[in-house]
């Protein structure tokens, strides 16, 4: 069981998962609605249970997919592609320890110019490794 | 002189002020992380050089004593913090505009970042501020 939350705690989650490892995502998206980039664990979007949702808003981010955000305090929190069964879920929205690593980073064709890419971890110019891994077992 | 510009992920608030920007600071610290979903970095810009283009979905909310963070009502993107009494604002450095003209130069409250991700470059690591 994994819990977290927004800054000011008005919106709360917790899932036994399966929780995935963690991806960073630097496309202009994630960047400008972070503040700096992206990252985020997934779980199945039926395995996730918003404990507390009063202030959790929905927001259409593209085409394909939609982010949520706690209105009272614009923590970023929530990912969902159209396409997909699984919910991203900010990294450091999870409350430690998270007892899970960072393993790839994507779209790093459109990082930003002021910071360099960790080391040690695969970095990819779009869509990860991981992802077409969960896509193929259905989660 | 230069003018940066920057915008939230909705454009529902715009923003410049006078460049270069200031070198750039990531935090770690809880609030920074659950704010970003990751953690935070930001440039330091003087109120006196700051202007708000366009503030229609701009929300302010007192994150503690001594500080408000500003994010955007509609997408929710993380673009200020200013601390109370202050003249400067503190600029998510996401939210701007490339090029950027700055660069990460330190990393802060590192005491407090998540247990997820390693700092692999080679810059100051501070413990607290």
């Amino acid at each position: 069981m994994k819990t977290g939350g927004c800054e000011c705690g008005s919106v709360t989650y917790r899932s036994e998962g399966p929780w995935r490892d963690i991806i960073s995502c630097h496309c202009e998206e994630c960047r400008r609605t972070s503040g700096h980039f992206w990252a985020a664990s997934a779980v199945p979007a039926e395995a996730l249970q918003i404990t507390s949702e009063r202030t959790l808003k929905w927001f259409r981010a593209s085409d394909v997919a939609s982010r949520a955000f706690c209105t009272d305090c614009g923590s970023s929190l929530f990912y969902r592609h159209d396409d997909k069964s699984y919910i991203a879920v900010g990294a450091g929205t999870l409350d430690l320890p998270t007892g899970l690593k960072l393993v790839e980073e994507v779209f790093c064709h459109e990082k930003g110019d002021y910071y360099a890419l960790s080391d040690g971890v695969a970095h990819h110019d779009q869509w990860s490794a991981a992802w077409k891994a969960q896509d193929e077992a259905g989660q | 002189m230069s003018t940066q510009t920057g915008r939230c992920c909705c454009g529902g608030v715009t923003f410049a002020f006078d460049g270069p920007p200031s070198q750039a600071t990531a935090c770690h610290c809880t609030q920074c992380r659950r704010g970003s979903g990751h953690y935070w970095a930001a440039v330091h810009v003087p109120l006196a050089s700051f202007q708000l283009t366009l503030s229609d979905t701009l929300k302010w909310r007192n994150s503690s004593e001594w500080a408000k963070r500003g994010f955007c009502a509609e997408c929710g993107s993380s673009l200020f913090y200013q601390m109370t009494g202050e003249d400067s604002i503190n600029i998510g450095a996401g939210t701007l505009d490339s090029p950027t003209n700055t660069q990460i130069k330190r990393h802060i409250f590192v005491a407090d970042k998540g247990d997820y991700y390693e700092l692999t470059d080679d810059l100051p690591k501070i413990e607290a501020y």
